[in-house]
């Protein structure tokens, strides 16, 4: 939070600005068109984590394909710290990690690195530096020479996330970053996102895991058969305005009661619900499955 | 992050060797050098290939050296072709299908750059692979030169051939052994097989299978062979050759489907004449008009391409 106070001047243009997005796609032997986005707007500013939220098919890989460069848009435009997608140099700035992704199984996850980095002009001791870097950062160290045909689908998506940051780049897009992994191997992801939250990059998820997106975005778009339904602050989409939560801690049953007759006499307030919060059961999968002390 | 987006841009150049020598690697090990022992093999057998000669010691042991030439140089134009083809074939597909191109073109990687590279990689594979093939090539060959050589002279001196006439016979033999119009063959076998891996690059960008790319880059391989014969029928048969638009038509034809009859000096070099560097000059331009051409053709269609 305190670096995106501190951004500069030049950090107020947009890391990324859709404008009325349209895709239209041929269908096989027709010549009707398949209308894949349909005038879709984002702005997301420097820092901001942004989740793209809809059930499959709604247009939300396209988005950011379009974002990228990977498919040209019908009509409208995109940009990338303002620079045009359908340039090059807007690619700078970005990393990529797609849908399930398969990297190239010959090589270890280091000379992964090393190749994407090549890629992006890094050569020589700075090299080697960053893909330690990143190795360390995606909790992949002791896997750094072994073959990516023998990572498992969490280590697969580690090394995307981890190839997606090679450059340092300012605005990361993960497309479905969790997707069929398992709890431990998402929340790794999850804790990686964060920790990029808190270097302030930018983040531009989508996912059709709510809970996740709940977890790690400050602003979410609903996208529905090809437009945006919703957008905003996660924070104001959510809250229900006209209730309030209080949650106490080792208070007894006496003390309960006088706040609940303290409510019964207050006009126009009613009591909704009471009773023990609850732990998700991803937690207490997480809690049963990791750190045990008992090495079970 | 300011010191590395300064050098994230790289250049073409670097782009373009870092996907190519990628490329190579990935095929290096999909285990494609394991042909080289094939082809150890034939280039030892074709040792045994001497047919019984009843003649002088003029044509003693130079059915063998023809022999030599004549299998390792079909199968290096075999491996070659196959290769080139094969592989390029196989390249872009691959990536499409495990979205590694997505992850490549999200980088600041422009479309020509990354086409260039992965055909500079088949290149490399099958340079390096004719190279090893040919340097086999040549120790056999100069091995039994040497022998069919001492053959002769023997038999000449035996028969009390005079000086010059020895002479003129060894300069004959010599010729049919490992000359530098042998290692221009070997080229202009490197050459056709550019042209074809530029061919299939270009077929891949738009076909939706490795099997079609495969099966029409081959096509055209075979064409080529008779497309010369073809066109000089055609010019030469009834009035529509005699018409612009015909001699037009037949250029354009000649210009995007290459004319593989011009390799035909390989085969001369095989019976132990000389190439002309001239013809090795143009071989090398007419290669790589064709690389140029299909390769340009490639990134046109590639860069409008959706993934």
């Amino acid at each position: 939070m305190v670096l995106k106070m501190c951004l500069p001047m030049a950090e107020t243009i947009p890391a990324v600005e859709i404008v009325n997005l349209v895709k239209d796609f041929k269908t096989s032997f027709k010549a009707q068109l398949l209308r894949a986005v349909d005038g879709v707007s984002i702005r997301i500013m420097p820092g901001e984590v942004y989740g793209l939220i809809g059930p499959n098919g709604s247009g939300k890989s396209t988005t950011m394909k379009a974002l990228l460069g990977l498919v040209a848009p019908t009509a409208g435009t995109c940009a990338i710290f303002g620079k045009d997608s359908l340039k090059v140099d807007s690619r700078n700035d970005v990393g990529f990690l797609p849908e399930n992704p398969y990297f190239y199984k010959h090589l270890s996850g280091a000379e992964t690195l090393r190749f994407y980095g090549k890629l992006c002009g890094l050569k020589g001791r700075d090299l080697e530096d960053r893909v330690g870097e990143l190795l360390a950062l995606v909790d992949l160290e002791g896997a750094r020479d072994r073959r990516i045909g023998g990572y498992s689908k969490g280590m697969l998506q580690r090394i995307g996330l981890a190839q997606a940051l090679v450059q340092e780049p300012r605005l990361v897009i993960l497309d479905e970053p969790t997707a069929g992994v398992d709890p431990v191997g998402s929340r790794q992801i999850r804790d990686l996102i964060l920790k990029l939250r808190e270097q302030g990059i930018t983040v531009f998820l989508c996912s059709h895991l709510l809970e996740q997106v709940q977890e790690v975005c400050d602003h979410v778009g609903i996208i529905f058969k090809g437009k945006m339904v919703k957008a905003g602050r996660l924070e104001d989409l959510i809250a229900i305005e006209d209730q309030t939560e209080i949650i106490l801690k080792d208070a007894d049953a006496e003390l309960v009661a006088q706040i609940m007759a303290l409510v019964r006499r207050s006009p126009g307030a009613s009591l909704v619900r009471t009773g023990k919060p609850r732990t998700t059961l991803e937690r207490l999968f997480l809690r049963e499955t990791t750190n045990r002390e008992d090495g079970v | 992050m300011s010191k590395t987006n300064a050098v994230a841009r790289g250049s073409h150049v670097g782009r373009i060797w870092v996907i190519a020598r990628h490329a190579f690697t990935q095929l290096v090990r999909m285990k494609v050098f394991y042909f080289l022992a094939v082809f150890a093999v034939i280039a030892i057998a074709s040792n045994f290939f001497d047919l019984p000669q009843h003649e002088g010691p003029e044509s003693l042991g130079v059915n063998v050296l023809h022999s030599i030439k004549s299998w390792s140089l079909g199968t290096m134009t075999l491996f070659s072709v196959v290769l080139s083809i094969v592989a390029t074939a196989l390249l872009l597909p691959k990536d499409v299908e495990d979205r590694t191109l997505y992850t490549i073109l999200a980088k600041p990687v422009p479309r020509i750059d990354y086409l260039a590279g992965k055909l500079l990689g088949v290149l490399l594979l099958v340079f390096v692979s004719l190279a090893l093939m040919d340097a086999l090539m040549t120790a056999v060959l100069q091995i039994r030169t040497t022998v069919v050589l001492g053959q002769q002279l023997g038999m000449a001196q035996a028969q009390g051939w005079p000086a010059d006439t020895v002479e003129s016979l060894r300069r004959d033999t010599l010729l049919n052994g490992p000359t530098w119009s042998l290692q221009g063959a070997v080229f202009a076998v490197f050459l056709r097989a550019s042209i074809m891996a530029s061919l299939a690059l270009l077929i891949s960008t738009f076909s939706t299978s490795t099997l079609f790319t495969a099966i029409i880059s081959f096509m055209v391989y075979f064409i080529g062979h008779f497309q010369a014969d073809a066109r000089a029928v055609y010019l030469h048969a009834g009035h529509s050759g005699e018409s612009l638009a015909g001699r037009m038509g037949a250029l354009l034809f000649s210009l995007v489907l290459p004319d593989f009859q011009n390799f035909n000096v390989i085969d001369a070099v095989i019976e132990g004449q000389t190439m002309p560097l001239m013809v090795l000059g143009k071989l090398t331009l007419v290669g790589l008009y064709y690389a140029v051409f299909f390769t340009a053709a490639s990134w046109l269609v590639f860069a409008e391409k959706e993934f």
